[in-house]
């Protein structure tokens, strides 16, 4: 469609704003009230310092990186509870709040907030996060954490079974720690005005997994993550009446203090002398710059215009790795000596929404991203994992993407309790350097809710998608090419049906029941190789009962499938083998809450299990037997209680139990030496069982 | 096709259900009693008026309004600079002469005013911001009010904490609390990242109300050192995270929607390693070939750079 008839219908559906205004109606009002009455004797304003300060203790029966993954709780042993709320009223509209949140653990954050209401905001954020990834990695580099891991004696060797693994083999944690310092100021110069500054600085340290290869030998190694990320956000906006505005800035700034992973060949490479090192590129450093306006107009009481834009600029221009580390080997001189990368982004939208009667809404939008990328192409030669110059040279492709999309909308209020509405929506995807130039996508989909008596909302959706593309060819320049029969998934022909249904019901004044379900069935029907179908179910209910006015009980279950079919070809030719994933989650909890002794002890209890099962299934003419099952189980119990001492001084008490088990086919029976040519960290899928138990006293001032 | 028939199926019986309730609600509607309406004048004395019965006992807790910002009177923008509890409930003379709920915002669901008009109380002063776009945003088109999510008169309103904001979306987003259950999650279970961390709630241009405009934009707010531009891209990360992850848990590692290899065979099939099918032969004692891209990281064994590298010999991703 194109940009100008789109348009034209956003300005039919404007023109509908007259016929809208006419029929508006002034909103009555009686007379101003004689505020000289209105004393507020009754009112309980509270001035001066409040809060509540909280501490203790709490303890980690066993460790696990699963179990503490984010909750700064992977290591046993003690941990100190603190936690503090603090807020001040003061005169002049003068306020501050202060939260600080988990002092003891990793995961400890700061949020302090003040100023005069109404005038000026100042903020102080500090948020500290660790993420365990794994506590089973092994590895015999050492250096492990910098930039340069190198080999103990008796490396290399020629297979993994042969390498000196018995006296060398270390295992390292693996585990980032992100720190965000923040800092903002707001202010309103008039009630219609606001400036706002926000400014954060972000630290990632730690250490991840990533690898690297020579040919077909390959180690799995400890990257170094020593990242900075700073931030800034500024605005202005201005909230009248009819018209509303933001102006804004939107800066980020990324660096990374190591630029490469040098790592030593623990493998044999006879043939190639040099190949005895390798070295990986880290991320590079890169910039983003993006000033965005967003702007809402009343065109009449029952009709607005809302539009925004987004133009953006980011760059990398970090200086290039040498091709490779082997000495041996001569390459010729790199076309630059850095990429001078540049990706130009505009994102826009225009919006018009008319309540055209009381019965009759209607929305109009048309959505604008462009991706677009100006790096410059070069052809480069390059070395194949630092064995041998590449027989081809190769040219740099940098992807564009603009993508266009409309969507209208009606929603009719068809009877006081039933509401339809139906809508359309187009979306085009335009590419470059890909196999397909243009992908459209039409949609259509309609939905009914209805409201019984107060007591049950129902809501019906159906949509179908069809999408589909220009043509679909090989990428000029892309060695060895794909098998023709290939269609990629996210630029293939598609038909996607889907259907949602959602009850709330109020069975009683106590007792509420949600259900939800929902299915989608995407088939990819024009694809020989590739992705061919997808299937999603998802079923899912929670129920809330107030048990007395003391007791409440809430359950929720959920139970979800996710199914695709894929195929494939060995002989590059039409289908000689197919696959099957089917991934089924299922969650259960159970929570109560118990009020034991009236303004004095409360006591609760949740439970949850979570359970996944995936089934793998790869078929071919000799008939294999299948995959075991990817299983993950998790089983949690809460236990805790308040018991209130005095008006301000309270006591809690907390039990918890986790069980965690998992099979990986990935990982099970697969140690550091398991495959001759890939020398792995021999990583163990989870498993845990960890009890804590935790008190505290809490006081409030 | 089964599947699609059997969903059809499923649609149509559901689709019945939902209209024999409709046709129930509306044989079973109640003979017309009086019109609810807002007064239009306001109450004798204010606040004064309205806590004479609504007490610090009363069931729904009214006085803690009294610690938060709308209670700042030395703001003068605030309610109880000015109209106080009239500012937000509507005048207040009606319902203090007849008691009636039906005579003033409740502000609670069963309100006879529809969503939209109890919005129109809070719009009137927060219109602006980040609510420039909520008239016609997702949540603002299917009735949602802004006290479905937002609690006044608590000293501390839920969903701006941080910790407290995601059981507020659950309540009507409940796949997503199951999705957060998942092994492999962003760590909203846990209480250190929120829904808003990627959503704007109150209206966005962007597909499921994200932060930023497009989905990468979104992510590189925390993943900075996935942007680029790199000299070898990956086409599909540059084009959308979502390709191959799902943002908020999947039961397979790092938010993966499929494990290697199968998960790369749905795009990479050329001629050698890329196209052969692996089995469980390959798995330890299977006695079959094809370990090397089946365990550990499969195809990340070797081409660890899947997100776009900057090496100049890292064509196949492999540097």
């Amino acid at each position: 469609m194109k940009t100008a008839t789109q348009l034209s219908l956003l300005a039919m559906l404007s023109t509908l704003s007259a016929a809208a205004a006419a029929a508006e109606s002034a909103s009555a009002a009686g007379a101003a009230p004689n505020l000289s009455k209105w004393q507020c004797k009754l009112c309980k304003f509270e001035d001066g310092l409040s809060g509540s300060v909280e501490v203790g203790g709490a303890y980690v029966s066993d460790s696990s990186a699963k179990f503490g993954e984010y909750n700064g709780l992977g290591d046993d042993g003690g941990y100190f509870i603190g936690d503090l709320n603090a807020r001040f009223r003061g005169k002049d509209a003068a306020y501050w709040n202060v939260d600080a949140a988990n002092l003891g653990l990793d995961t400890r954050s700061l949020n302090v907030e003040g100023g005069r209401q109404g005038r000026y905001k100042l903020l102080l954020n500090y948020q500290e996060l660790t993420r365990f990834v794994s506590d089973s990695a092994q590895t015999p580099f050492i250096g492990t954490g910098g930039a340069s891991l190198t080999l103990p004696a008796g490396f290399p060797a020629d297979t993994t079974t042969l390498m000196p693994l018995a006296g060398t083999l270390r295992q390292v944690d693996l585990e980032t720690t992100r720190k965000e310092l923040g800092v903002g100021a707001s202010w309103t110069p008039a009630r219609a005005w606001q400036y706002g500054v926000n400014f954060r600085h972000e630290t990632r340290e730690g250490r991840l997994g990533t690898a690297g290869a020579f040919f077909v030998n390959a180690s799995q190694l400890i990257r170094p993550v020593d990242y900075v990320t700073d931030q800034l956000d500024a605005s202005a906006s201005y909230a009248g009446a009819r018209l509303q505005a933001k102006l804004a800035y939107y800066g980020s700034s990324y660096s990374n203090s190591d630029p490469s992973l040098t790592w030593q060949n623990p493998f044999t490479a006879p043939g190639f002398p040099g190949a005895v090192a390798g070295q990986l590129a880290l991320p590079p450093d890169n910039q983003f710059h993006q000033l965005s306006g967003t702007l809402g107009y009343q065109l009449a009481e029952r009709t607005r215009a809302t539009a925004d834009i987004a133009v953006g600029r980011g760059t990398q221009d970090e200086q290039f790795l040498a091709p490779t580390l082997n000495t041996t080997l001569a390459v010729p001189a790199l076309p630059r000596a850095s990429l001078d990368g540049r990706v130009d982004t505009v994102n826009a939208n225009i919006e018009v929404n008319s309540a055209v009667t009381d019965r009759l809404r209607l929305k109009a939008a048309y959505l604008y991203n462009d991706r677009d990328n100006q790096t410059p192409q070069s052809t480069y030669s390059w070395v194949t994992t630092d064995m041998f110059v590449a027989p081809s040279q190769r040219t740099n492709l940098p992807y564009s993407f603009t993508q266009d999309k409309v969507q209208l909308r009606a929603d009719y209020k068809a009877a006081q309790r039933v509401t339809t509405s139906a809508g359309y929506d187009f979306d085009s995807v335009e590419r470059t350097f890909q196999e397909v130039d243009t992908t459209r996508e039409n949609t259509v989909w309609a939905r009914l809710a209805t409201r019984h008596v107060d007591a049950v909302d129902l809501t019906l959706k159906y949509a179908y998608s069809d999408r589909n593309v220009s043509s679909y060819q090989a990428v000029p320049g892309i060695t060895p090419p794909e098998n023709p029969l290939l269609r990629k998934y996210n630029m293939a022909n598609r038909t996607r049906n889907r259907g949602e249904l959602r009850a709330n019901i109020a069975a009683a004044e106590s007792v509420s029941i949600g259900i939800q379900f929902d299915a989608s069935n995407d088939d990819y029907s024009d694809s020989a190789i590739g992705l061919t179908s997808g299937q999603e179910f998802n079923l899912g209910g929670d129920v809330t009962i107030m048990l007395s006015d003391k007791t409440s009980l809430h359950v929720f279950g959920n139970y979800q499938e996710i199914k695709s079919q894929q195929s494939g070809s060995q002989a590059y030719a039409t289908p000689d083998w197919s696959a099957t994933n089917k991934d089924t989650i299922k969650l259960l909890g159970v929570g109560i809450k118990h009020v034991a002794i009236k303004d004095k002890l409360e006591v609760g209890a949740d439970y949850t299990l979570m359970q996944t099962e995936g089934v793998i299934s790869v078929s071919t003419a000799a008939n294999e037997p299948p995959f075991p099952n990817l299983e993950t189980s998790r089983n949690g119990l809460k236990l805790y209680a308040t018991y209130r001492l005095k008006d301000n001084v309270s006591l809690r008490a907390g039990y918890w139990y986790e069980h965690y088990e998992s099979d990986d086919w990935a990982l099970d029976g697969v140690a550091p030496a398991t495959i001759s040519n890939v020398l792995t960290f021999g990583q163990l899928a989870p498993q845990y069982r960890v009890h804590v138990i935790a008190m505290s006293v809490r006081y409030k001032f | 096709m089964a599947t699609r028939q059997s969903l059809a199926r499923v649609l149509l019986a559901l689709t019945g259900l939902v209209f024999s309730a409709v046709a129930a609600a509306q044989g079973a509607a109640a003979p017309e009693a009086p019109k609810p309406g807002l007064g239009t004048d306001y109450s004798e004395n204010g606040a004064d008026t309205c806590l004479v019965c609504h007490t610090e006992a009363w069931p729904y807790p009214i006085f803690p309004i009294f610690k938060t910002k709308h209670a700042n009177r030395a703001d003068k923008r605030t309610p109880f600079a000015g109209l106080q509890c009239e500012a937000c409930h509507g005048p207040g003379a009606k319902h203090a002469a007849t008691a009636s709920k039906d005579a003033i915002n409740s502000f609670k669901p069963t309100s006879f005013l529809s969503a939209g008009e109890r919005n129109k109380f809070c719009l009137n002063c927060h219109q602006g911001q980040a609510r420039i776009g909520w008239v016609g945003s997702k949540h603002e088109i299917n009735n949602v009010a802004c006290t479905s999510c937002h609690k006044l008169h608590l000293e501390r309103d839920p969903v701006l904490a941080k910790a407290a904001q995601p059981e507020v979306c659950y309540k009507c987003h409940p796949k997503v609390l199951a999705d957060f259950n998942k092994p492999s999650v962003h760590p909203v279970r846990f209480g250190v990242m929120t829904c808003s961390g990627c959503h704007s709630p109150h209206g966005s241009s962007a597909a499921a109300l994200l932060a930023k405009p497009t989905v990468n934009q979104t992510c590189y707010t925390c993943h900075a050192d996935k942007r680029g531009p790199f000299l070898w891209e990956h086409a599909p990360v540059a084009e959308d995270c979502t390709v191959c992850h799902v943002p908020h848990g999947s039961p397979r590692p790092v938010l993966l929607t499929k494990t290697p290899p199968l998960l790369c065979q749905q795009c990479h099939t050329v001629a050698g390693h890329p196209s052969v099918a692996y089995t469980s032969s390959g798995l330890p004692g299977g006695g079959g070939g094809g370990a090397a891209f089946l365990l550990a990281g499969g195809c990340i064994n070797c081409h660890s750079q899947v997100h776009g590298s900057n090496h100049p010999s890292g064509v196949k991703l492999m540097r």
